[in-house]
């Protein structure tokens, strides 16, 4: 008996080609075992349980056609082959669309039924699939998830690499990595899930389930990788689909399932692999030897029963020696000021996906319709492609079918309304534009919505947030709409008096807000909050001098769990006991008050939520200590537009209900929605100064706007509509290979990446930049302008 | 092959442990009913609702160990003293987790465990706590008493939250280093004759009961008669 084992990387990202070799040894001891390796960098192919090697050159050099004819050689000859490397199992399907019986792997059918992210295969397992969404959509979309999943997302690639995107920078950065190492822009972003890492390891022949395993994690790398674990049987609710599920796929070869059990007990499944895990002779071990078993069945020949040596399994690093004849290669030279010698993928399989991709073998995950590298033209042409993957309900956006994703965002009709309502042909640029109708109609929304709530009992308020934008425009909007205004310094104060705004109706906040000095108003506030306890020291002893005059005093509450500057801690025991005592020391005839502000857009919608329950419930343990009701409670902020408008209606009603619930004589409820109502409210337009069009794919294009009119640009994306100065139509870019470069000369003076300028662009054409009306407005500074 | 021996800890040993430990009532934190304990009991509560970040009630309180490294406290303990401490034992951290656990709605009771060691790790632990004057009641041989919480998750299943460590134990591991021998969910109605499965174990409430060598059956035979 041969069996040739690919897959013999051994590495902190270890293929499973040695696991397979250890456990094949075991049952079947005169079996001659031919490890298939494609760098003689691959540590795996000195495992002594190797009988010989066959070292093919690196995928990029190998010749795609004569090495398929030789394979089919050898398992025409009678040899078998378990590929333990995902690429080359697509490749083979390709080969060997309907499969071959010495050739243990899955068919090609059944290959594309199990591709990432949706799995379309597991339909009826315990299991549920992470929501996730295609990098294909625009920018716009992409924040828009990461924000609505907190920002606890994962960037992966078509077939291997997965990595933490926790900021638009990160996202935007990763994505340009992957993009150029996968040979595609078909990247998906997925919600990251917490709880413990498990999987299912299965082994079939034509279509018969065998035996499968089911393994908790029980040490992982810090790469997350399986270090230790446990194995047992898998249960029958979960064997039984499974078993239909290999009947149906008619699977050859082994497979992982792997998932993540989260604190409900519920399964996510994150991905199945057409091979057996680099564990699997962790499960040999627990005696359940799937690689033998299997063999077992293409063969008939009977396997050596393996003794269980237990349940449980760990590694240890062992050294071997290496084989004479591939002696260790030289390390490669470091890139002068390098740091390292990078010895991933030595066997070349981004270079195989690239020429996979090119042959239309594989397109992004699943199989295209083109030839085998034979140059036959053998394969046969899928039901659907990467194009057409069914999903049920868990992708997002416009879905996963790419023929629904145009990777354009949607423009608000008012934007558009707005914007061509200016002329731009002496309009020098870059210049702010107001868009008046977009941004009425925000503080009209929102003025409605706290009117709405309001109750006898309770009062519902806006907060409009100076300093987000302070623009004399949206001020007095702000207050024709009934915010109260939140100032963070006197300055701020005295702008919004003279916006109109009554001192009483002004809320006054942060740490600086004492300055500059001698810009108190004299009589009363609404409300200050303290932001420190000296800062509630300074506020008590102005209150008690008549200094200061507040309907409302109260502190900020610094979040504990979450990282900031701002408030009062109560991160111990300690800080909570002298919040409260110096809570004690605020004036009687002061009605008392709780604020807390976070970004939204920065720690995601759902956290902000969870957050805002978690300060309710410190509300109700300063009151219970205090003996002081709250009866202000100032919530904010920094809500990104989109998030604030989707479904806020029934968010904040039931926000307010909860509030009043667990402060029974609370009187006011202060929302701060921050750049909600600002971002929208301004476009930055600016013009095309100079690329080159001669060019069929213009990667870099010369703008007259920069960052420093742009200075959120790091932090979110900007929704950028064109004009086409033939016509006058008004188009949103979208997603794209070109990359828009800011007139100053800074290296990171780069506005938009991966967007598409329209056929017909021209230098001094028009862009505007929406969504730019919040800090990009109040942040942006002087520069380059001489 | 060398086998390497571990040291076997007979049955014997664990029928007298749980003799020895037969009348140790969980430990509970003790409230001087000033306003010192009601501060720190609600920092731990508020905290924890901080801490737990929108997750799923039956996510382990792991940020207890996080702050509180585990070591000798002293007895009584108030909820003051404890909160205030660097080092808290299994009882307060325990304790601890049963109050959060409560506070979420979660059904929790305190747990009892046996669990074997090392002669040299509890030893360590001796000199340890003896230095902080501490008792060592809790240390027999390679044996010791720990604590922790029963989470009850749908009907009678339970979940066993080890404080001191920050994680919930294995059902399927039982024995060996750190592994239970023996573990009494306390109940408050001494009679109830609940019976709790963890694994394919299972406890009647405020009973001691091995592990490993009792099958949910005879657990159940056993609260019967007990009940008779």
């Amino acid at each position: 008996m041969k069996i040739y084992l690919s897959g013999l990387y051994s590495g902190t990202n270890p293929q499973p080609g040695v696991g397979v070799a250890r456990s094949l040894r075991a049952a079947f001891p005169d079996a001659a075992l031919v490890g298939v390796e494609y760098s003689n960098r691959s540590s795996g192919i000195h495992w002594p349980d190797l009988n010989e090697l066959w070292l093919q050159r690196p995928w990029e050099e190998l010749n795609l056609g004569e090495y398929a004819s030789r394979i089919r050689g050898l398992l025409d000859a009678g040899a078998l082959w378990i590929s333990g490397v995902d690429l080359e199992i697509m490749w083979l399907a390709s080969v060997f669309p309907e499969g071959h019986p010495n050739l243990l792997t899955p068919p090609r059918r059944a290959i594309q039924k199990i591709s990432k992210p949706a799995v379309e295969a597991h339909e009826g397992l315990p299991v549920r699939v992470p929501t996730f969404i295609s990098t294909e959509h625009s920018d716009w979309e992409l924040h828009a998830f990461c924000r609505r999943h907190d920002w606890k997302v994962w960037l992966k690639g078509p077939y291997y690499e997965a990595v933490r995107t926790p900021t638009w920078d990160s996202f935007e950065t990763v994505r340009a990595v992957l993009t150029r190492a996968w040979s595609t822009e078909r990247l998906f972003l997925q919600t990251h899930v917490t709880g413990y890492e498990q999987s299912v390891c299965f082994c079939a022949y034509k279509g018969e389930l065998l035996d499968a395993v089911f393994m908790r994690k029980r040490e992982l790398t810090e790469e997350g990788k399986t270090w230790a674990g446990d194995v047992t049987e898998v249960p029958e609710d979960f064997a039984a689909p499974l078993r239909r599920i290999v009947r149906e796929l008619n699977w050859t070869g082994g497979a992982e399932l792997e998932m993540v059990r989260d604190a409900d007990g519920q399964l996510w499944l994150l991905e199945c692999n057409p091979r057996f895990p680099a564990w699997i002779h962790g499960s040999t071990l627990a005696g359940h030897n799937l690689p033998a078993r299997m063999v077992e069945a293409a063969t008939g020949v009977a396997a050596r029963a393996v003794p269980s040596h237990g349940e449980e399994f760990t590694r240890v690093v062992l050294e071997v020696p290496v084989r004479p004849q591939f002696p260790l290669p030289p390390l490669p030279e470091p890139f002068p000021g390098g740091i390292g010698h990078s010895l991933k993928h030595p066997s070349g399989t981004l270079a195989l996906a690239e020429r996979l991709h090119k042959l239309n073998i594989i397109n992004d995950g699943s199989f295209g319709d083109g030839s085998n590298g034979n140059g036959n033209g053998r394969g046969r042409a899928p039901k659907a492609n990467g194009n057409g993957r069914a999903v049920k309900g868990r992708a997002e956006g416009n879905g996963h079918a790419a023929a629904a994703v145009t990777g354009e965002p949607s423009i608000p009709a008012s934007y558009l309304a707005d914007v061509k309502a200016f002329d731009f042909s002496e309009m020098e640029t870059p210049a702010w534009l107001f868009l008046e109708t977009t941004a009425r109609s925000i503080f009209e929304r929102a003025g409605g919505l706290a009117r709405e709530l309001t109750t006898p009992a309770a009062e519902v308020a806006n907060g409009y947030s100076i300093k987000t934008n302070p623009d004399e425009r949206l001020i007095r909007l702000a207050r024709e709409h009934g915010f109260l205004a939140e100032a963070i310094s006197l300055l701020e104060v005295q702008k919004a008096l003279r916006c109109g705004f009554r001192p009483d109706e002004v809320i006054l906040n942060g740490p600086g807000k004492w300055w500059p000095e001698g810009l108190l108003p004299a009589s009363r506030l609404h409300a200050v909050f303290s932001d420190s306890l000296a800062d509630l020291r300074r506020t008590v002893s102005a209150l008690e001098s008549g200094q200061l005059q507040s309907e409302v005093v109260g502190v900020r509450l610094r979040t504990p769990n979450v990282s900031s500057r701002f408030g009062i801690p109560v991160d111990t025991p300690e800080a909570l006991k002298e919040l409260v005592e110096a809570v004690d020391t605020l004036p009687r005839q002061c009605a008392f008050g709780v604020h807390f502000h976070m970004a939204s857009s920065n720690i995601g919608v759902r956290h902000w939520w969870s957050l805002y329950e978690s300060m309710l419930r410190w509300c109700q343990s300063i009151e219970s200590l205090t003996g002081r009701d709250i009866e202000l409670l100032d919530v904010g902020g920094g809500w990104f537009p989109d998030d604030w408008q989707a479904d806020s209606a029934d968010q904040f009603a039931g926000a307010v209900a909860r509030a009043r619930r667990v402060l029974p004589r609370v009187r006011q409820v202060v929302s701060e929605p921050g750049k909600a109502v600002a971002q929208p409210s301004m476009g930055l337009a600016m013009r095309l100064l100079e690329f080159d069009d001669a060019k069929e794919e213009v990667k870099e294009a010369v703008v007259d706007g920069s960052i420093a009119e742009l200075p959120m640009h790091f932090f979110q994306p900007h929704r950028i509509l064109h004009q086409d100065s033939r016509t006058g139509e008004w188009r949103p870019l979208r997603r794209g290979k070109t990359a828009l470069l800011g007139r100053l000369c800074m290296e990171h003076d780069i506005v938009a990446r991966n967007v598409e300028l329209p056929a017909g662009a021209r230098p001094g054409d028009v862009l505007v930049f929406c969504d730019a009306g919040g800090y990009d407005r109040s942040m942006s500074y002087v520069f380059g302008r001489g | 092959m060398m086998m390497i021996e571990t040291t076997g800890t007979e049955f014997a040993n664990v029928e007298a442990a749980i003799e020895r430990w037969r009348c140790f009532p969980a430990s509970s934190l003790s409230h001087h009913g000033g306003r010192c304990c009601q501060i720190a009991r609600e920092w731990v509560l508020a905290m924890d609702r901080s801490q737990l970040n929108g997750a799923p009630a039956l996510t382990g309180p792991r940020w207890l160990r996080h702050k509180y490294t585990w070591g000798p406290s002293r007895w009584p303990n108030h909820w003051c003293e404890a909160v205030g401490e660097k080092t808290l034992d299994c009882g307060a951290l325990a304790s601890l987790a049963h109050e959060v656990f409560t506070a979420r709605g979660v059904r929790s009771y305190p747990a009892q465990f046996i669990q074997q060691f090392t002669a040299e790790a509890t030893c360590h632990w001796r000199e340890k706590w003896g230095d902080e004057q501490c008792t060592v009641n809790w240390i027999e041989d390679e044996l010791i008493y720990h604590e922790g919480c029963a989470v009850v998750l749908a009907g009678s299943e339970v979940k066993l939250w080890d404080a001191s460590a920050g994680w919930w134990l294995n059902p399927r591991q039982v024995g060996g280093y750190g592994g239970l021998l023996a573990a009494r969910i306390v109940t408050p109605a001494a009679d109830s004759g609940e019976v709790f499965e963890w694994g394919r174990h299972a406890f009647a409430a405020n009973q001691w009961q091995r592990v490993g060598q009792a099958p949910a059956e005879l657990a159940r035979a056993a609260s019967a008669e007990a009940l008779a």
